[in-house]
């Protein structure tokens, strides 16, 4: 027998150049796992944080903020207040799921659709997203308008400008710089909550509010119920399955990283639960002073605001409807440039490098530039538009959560990393509530006399 | 024999084998592999197509109320 040592050559796959940076940034992790000191696991949640609360934020979107701005202003201090904490509570569930499928496949939400389910529900899923993205990126810029129209800025140089950032930090060609970019624009939805404190909200019903849900003004009316539908669609909307499962992927989440993306993905509800609950009490005092929102237009919440919050609370309110269509329209256009790829097995990855990638940028910058677009329309019913929108969210999360379902529950891709019981019973639960809701408003539709109106 | 030693070629990567210690296998764009087709039972199809005929629905709702006779008051 000889003891001579063999040579043997192995050919390992081409490194592409979204590998290299994404290697780049998974190394500095592997450290820190390896290395010692208390401040390691502080460190390794900011590197490994930036999917979930992209995506929490990310949702607190023009028509999201709008829509609680409405909500503080029809129904003040009460019901929705611990609504609001129901349905991030709702998102937090569906998400966590999204985290666990990235992180165990290293397959965005689209790809698993379309290799599991055939290309047919793959295209399906594609589908619906695309058109209720550009449905919502419309109003995303509709919010950027408003928002920077409160300090007098014309509605063509705000929409361009905001396109042109979105183009900017898209085309970093960098996951790590466009996440981190993003999250420094995502911190301005708190904004909303010195806005809140100047609109002086009574702590005794603030509290109460919590505990006993009301007061309701009016009772369950066809209003009441059309907001409520929008505060669903204000937190759980397809495109954020989407979006978080790609992003944890092009991030180069594993298994070893699912706990900091729960961690990520529960801050990412708590931060958009206290903002989201600070713009409905910002916009209270309009509610106290019987000031109706209904035809309310472009800035005009912002200047609505002004006797009771004074100029720099109006200021900042504008300011954060301004960041919330900002950061929207970074995630959601990248959310429909990753579906895109995946579906059609292109380059997916904000890593990509332009030669690699140019179909997927060219989607973030067609989805944008199309939104953008259509925006500069005059005359756009802003309140009545964002509702909508909302709603359509809602009644449009059931097939998505299924398909979450389906995938989560799939062992031969998850394998121990599969929904246990109490998982499940809480997905199918959100699933049952977003269903009867959206039968309730279908209800509410077709037989509007039911209800008061 | 004895396997002792591995040479990897590092040609084609130029000098970059580094990045397949830091990358599991899956997580190289050139080298995912590809899951199967999942087959799903007739009540998972089911439950799908009735849940893309709710969505048709509740949008032709939507697109109703926006544009009929009824419009949705905001008062409380």
């Amino acid at each position: 027998m000889s003891n001579k040592p063999v040579e043997i050559e192995v050919t390992l796959p081409t490194v592409a150049a979204e590998d290299i940076k994404r290697a780049m940034d998974r190394k500095r992790i592997h450290l820190l796992r390896n290395g010692r000191g208390k401040s390691r696991v502080l460190w390794l949640l900011w590197l490994l944080v930036g999917p979930g609360i992209l995506a929490m934020l990310g949702e607190n979107d023009g028509p999201s903020m709008i829509s609680y701005a409405t909500t503080g202003a029809k129904y003040g201090v009460g019901f929705f207040l611990p609504f609001i904490i129901l349905t991030f509570a709702m998102a937090f569930i569906v998400q966590e799921m999204t985290v666990r499928l990235g992180a165990v496949t290293k397959r965005g939400h689209a790809e698993l659709i379309y290799t599991r389910f055939g290309s047919f529900w793959g295209f399906f899923a594609m589908g619906d997203l695309v058109i209720g993205n550009l449905l919502t990126l419309v109003t995303e810029f509709i919010a950027v308008r408003a928002g920077l129209g409160f300090f007098g800025v014309p509605p063509a140089l705000a929409v361009l400008g905001t396109f042109l950032v979105i183009v900017g930090v898209s085309l970093s060609r960098r996951y790590w710089t466009w996440e981190r970019i993003t999250l420094a624009f995502a911190t301005f939805n708190f904004l909303f909550v010195p806005v809140a404190i100047l609109a002086h909200p009574v702590s005794s019903q603030v509290v109460g509010a919590f505990f006993t849900w009301g007061p309701l003004p009016g009772g369950v009316t066809a209003g009441f119920i059309l907001l409520l539908m929008s505060n669903i669609g204000a937190t759980v909307t397809p495109w954020m399955l989407f979006f978080q499962q790609s992003a944890v992927v092009d991030k180069g989440y594993t298994v070893a990283d699912i706990k900091q993306g729960r961690i990520d993905t529960g801050l990412g509800a708590v931060f958009a639960a206290i903002t989201a609950i600070a713009t409905v009490l910002a916009t209270t005092p309009l509610f106290l002073n019987h000031i109706d929102p209904a035809n309310f237009q472009g800035a005009d919440f912002a200047h609505a605001l002004v006797p009771f919050v004074g100029n720099v609370g109006a200021t900042l309110f504008a300011l954060g409807i301004f960041e919330a269509g900002l950061v929207a329209a970074l995630t959601i256009s990248s959310s429909s440039a990753y579906a895109f790829g995946e579906v059609t097995g292109r380059s997916h990855s904000l890593n990509s490098s332009l030669r690699e990638g140019w179909p997927f940028y060219a989607i973030v910058v067609a989805a944008a530039g199309i939104a953008a677009t259509l925006v500069l329309i005059p005359n756009v019913p802003l309140v009545y538009i964002v509702l909508i929108v909302n709603v359509l969210a809602t009644l449009s999360m059931p097939p998505a959560i299924v398909f979450l379902l389906l995938l989560v529950n799939d062992r031969e891709i998850m394998g121990k990393y599969a929904n246990g019981r109490l998982a499940n019973f809480f997905g199918i639960a959100v699933t049952l509530f977003l269903i009867l809701a959206g039968l309730v408003y279908g209800v509410t539709v077709v037989f509007p006399q039911l209800i008061p109106v | 024999m004895n396997e002792n030693t591995k040479k990897f070629p590092t040609d084609h990567l130029g000098g970059q084998t580094w990045v397949h210690d830091v990358l599991e296998p899956e997580q190289l764009s050139t080298a995912k592999g590809t899951f199967g087709r999942q087959k799903m039972g007739r009540a998972t199809i089911f439950i799908l197509w009735a849940l893309r005929v709710y969505v048709v629905l509740m949008a032709f709702l939507i697109a109703w109320q926006i544009t009929g006779p009824q419009v949705l008051h905001l008062h409380p």
